[in-house]
């Protein structure tokens, strides 16, 4: 697990995937609101299960 | 290196999140150019935009494009705007092709028909918002501003009317008395949506319906009259 967060003087890339995943889960989110006629709980809901489904697999990944 | 290289990384991907934060409900400027018009500016931020009086220059830019247009073949008349028909009913012999401009639409108005003008009148005194497309048939006092271009042509007088809202406070016109135009010619501008009147004779056979799209000196609208 301490490789996840720093290694070797940097961090460590599950730590970095999850900055990174979570930024780009955040656009892709505001995308989908405007190209989509969606209910704003609805996709906060796919978007959080999503978020959660990619940093577990980051995390099992990484670990 | 590599901790550079992530943070310089991390940093890129914080302010692309911070610009769509700022702002949200409007589009990033890192998106905004991919979308389609009415996604790149919304409604609302038209509207306060007007009230403001200053407007983004990327949405003057699409405002004031005036692409070039071919006209089909063949003699049939054409719309004289861009927008979606709302409405298509005869009265008194002459039917009335209502066409519903948004703020996203080209403006430039073109002539249905080739003909020579015969009169650009001015009525109304009203600034109204979207109710210019139900006080469309009205042509005295209380109707919203207006300009109504007359076109003689070989079957008859046709008339282009552009009525503005509380948006749209001028009209151009840009052909007068005694000119000819050309079939799909430029003829005058309203500034910001509003709706623009076809008036054709009612014998002229329809080729659109209500609700649907048509494009300026492009689409087809009606066939010219039959001759009594």
């Amino acid at each position: 697990m301490n490789g996840f967060f720093w290694v070797s003087g940097h961090l460590g890339w599950g730590i970095f995937a999850v900055g990174a995943f979570t930024g780009l889960w955040v656009l892709l989110a505001d995308l989908c609101w405007r190209f989509w006629i969606v209910r704003i709980s609805r996709l906060a809901t796919a978007m959080s299960v999503g978020w959660i489904i990619g940093v577990g697999l980051i995390a099992l990944f990484f670990t | 290196m590599i901790l550079a290289v992530q943070i310089v990384v991390l940093c890129l991907i914080a302010v692309a999140v911070l610009l769509c934060g700022i702002c949200f409900p409007y589009p990033s400027p890192l998106i905004r150019r991919w979308l389609p018009p009415r996604k790149r500016w919304p409604e609302m931020q038209i509207r306060g935009w007007l009230k403001d009086g200053k407007f983004q220059r990327a949405f003057l830019k699409h405002f004031y494009s005036d692409p070039e247009r071919v006209a089909p073949p063949g003699d049939s008349m054409l719309a004289p705007a861009d927008g979606l028909v709302t409405s298509a009913d005869a009265r008194g012999g002459v039917r009335y092709l209502v066409i519903a401009l948004s703020f996203w639409d080209m403006h430039v108005q073109r002539s249905p028909v080739a003909g020579r003008v015969i009169g650009v009148e001015s009525h109304g005194d009203g600034f109204m918002d979207g109710e210019g497309r139900e006080f469309a048939f009205l042509r005295e006092k209380t109707c919203p501003v207006q300009k109504r271009l007359a076109i003689a042509t070989e079957d008859g007088p046709v008339a282009v009317r552009l009525i503005t809202s509380v948006a749209a406070r001028r009209i151009e016109a840009w052909v007068k008395a005694g000119d000819k135009v050309a079939r799909g010619q430029r003829i005058g501008r309203i500034l910001l949506g509003s709706t623009v009147v076809l008036e054709l004779p009612e014998s002229a056979r329809l080729l659109v319906h209500s609700g649907e799209r048509v494009w300026a000196g492009e689409t087809a609208v009606a066939e010219r009259p039959i001759a009594p």
